[in-house]
């Protein structure tokens, strides 16, 4: 898969993702940041198939994961992922 | 807060990974105490971070040909060299009630159990959040933490004097090729027992000192003890998962 990489404050984001349609199909996220509960990153993929690949969309998507799951990734924010996500459909 | 002390030991990866998993296990439903615990890894490994992918972090080859074991750990971060002859790495566990829920706070405290421990081997240690100790802004120690059913599990890297080349030639460090002036920045960044004291310690020396910290920092009660048959055997069975392809290759 295609991909992109990036570096939050403390943290690499690393994202592969297919798009059909303009909207993700498949998305792969690998890095050295930290997620409590560990599990929850599958939970943010999920969250992403089907979604638009712009901004606005991704972020809507990255809002409702946290406040789904309540998950914790100390020094990566929302902003992060919507920027890793971003970079990986312009790479 | 008591903490049982276990003896220091030498294990693979799989074995310690599944050990230091039993123990947060077993604290989670009530069958383990408080638990710190200092280990040295043989063979020499690598252990990539739980979100980590195994390819893109870690030269397998160059890791078959040194006859350096790659585990997935439990807990997330980043990949680590683990050197078996330069590193001492600790773990501990305690309930999640025993140190501040948040995160970067928690790992102040636990971490402060190292700061002391390094400062009584004559060493001006600091956290630098989120994971790490510095000396003079350079890492002398990272750890890394998971939560589980109200238990914490918190381990990592204690550097006495670590082979950095080897280092080299097993991760995949942004592509860097190794160089004599790639070596000399990692010591820029890096440091260690042995180079801000002097001399290499022995590694039970540094664990003595390491105990008398985390005692202090946490204000906790030491008592030693053994590994129970639980323990021992939880980390049997868990050994399987963490020496498993499916396991290592998740991501």
């Amino acid at each position: 898969m295609p991909g992109a990489e990036f570096k939050a404050a403390k943290g690499l984001i690393r994202v592969e993702l297919e798009l059909e349609e303009g909207r993700i199909a498949k998305i792969s996220i690998t890095g050295d940041f930290f997620m409590y509960p560990e599990e929850a990153l599958e939970e943010l993929e999920r969250e992403l198939i089907g979604v638009r690949a712009e901004g606005g969309a991704v972020e809507d998507a990255v809002r409702r994961f946290y406040k789904r799951t309540g998950a914790r990734t100390p020094m990566v924010e929302v902003q992060h992922w919507v920027q890793a996500v971003m970079r990986a459909v312009h790479a | 807060m008591m903490i049982r002390v276990l003896p220091m030991r030498t294990d693979d990866a799989f074995t310690s990974m599944a050990l230091d998993e039993a123990i947060l296990r077993l604290n989670a439903t009530g069958r383990s105490p408080s638990t710190l615990r200092f280990w040295t890894w043989s063979p020499s490994a690598v252990s990539i971070g739980f979100f980590q992918s195994i390819s893109k972090e870690v030269d397998l080859a160059a890791a078959e040909r040194h006859g350096v074991q790659v585990v997935r750990r439990i807990t997330g971060g980043g990949a680590v060299f683990h050197d078996s002859d330069g590193e001492l790495t600790y773990s501990f566990v305690c309930r999640e009630g025993d140190v501040p829920d948040d995160i970067i706070e928690s790992y102040r405290v636990i971490c402060g159990g190292l700061v002391l421990g390094f400062r009584r081997m004559g060493i001006s240690a600091e956290f630098r959040p989120v994971n790490d100790v510095q000396v003079n802004g350079r890492k002398i120690s990272g750890s890394a933490q998971t939560r589980r059913d109200g238990s914490i599990l918190q381990h990592g890297t204690i550097l006495v004097s670590p082979d950095v080349r080897l280092m080299f030639e097993v991760l995949k460090v942004g592509g860097t090729k190794i160089s004599d002036k790639s070596i000399a920045s990692v010591y820029e960044r890096v440091t260690t027992v042995e180079r801000e004291t002097g001399k290499k310690p022995g590694m039970d020396e540094v664990m003595e000192q390491m105990v008398e910290g985390f005692g202090e920092a946490l204000g906790a009660r030491i008592f030693h003890g053994e590994p129970t048959e639980e323990e021992l055997a939880l980390a049997a069975d868990l050994r399987k998962k963490y020496s498993s392809r499916e396991w290592n290759w998740r991501r």
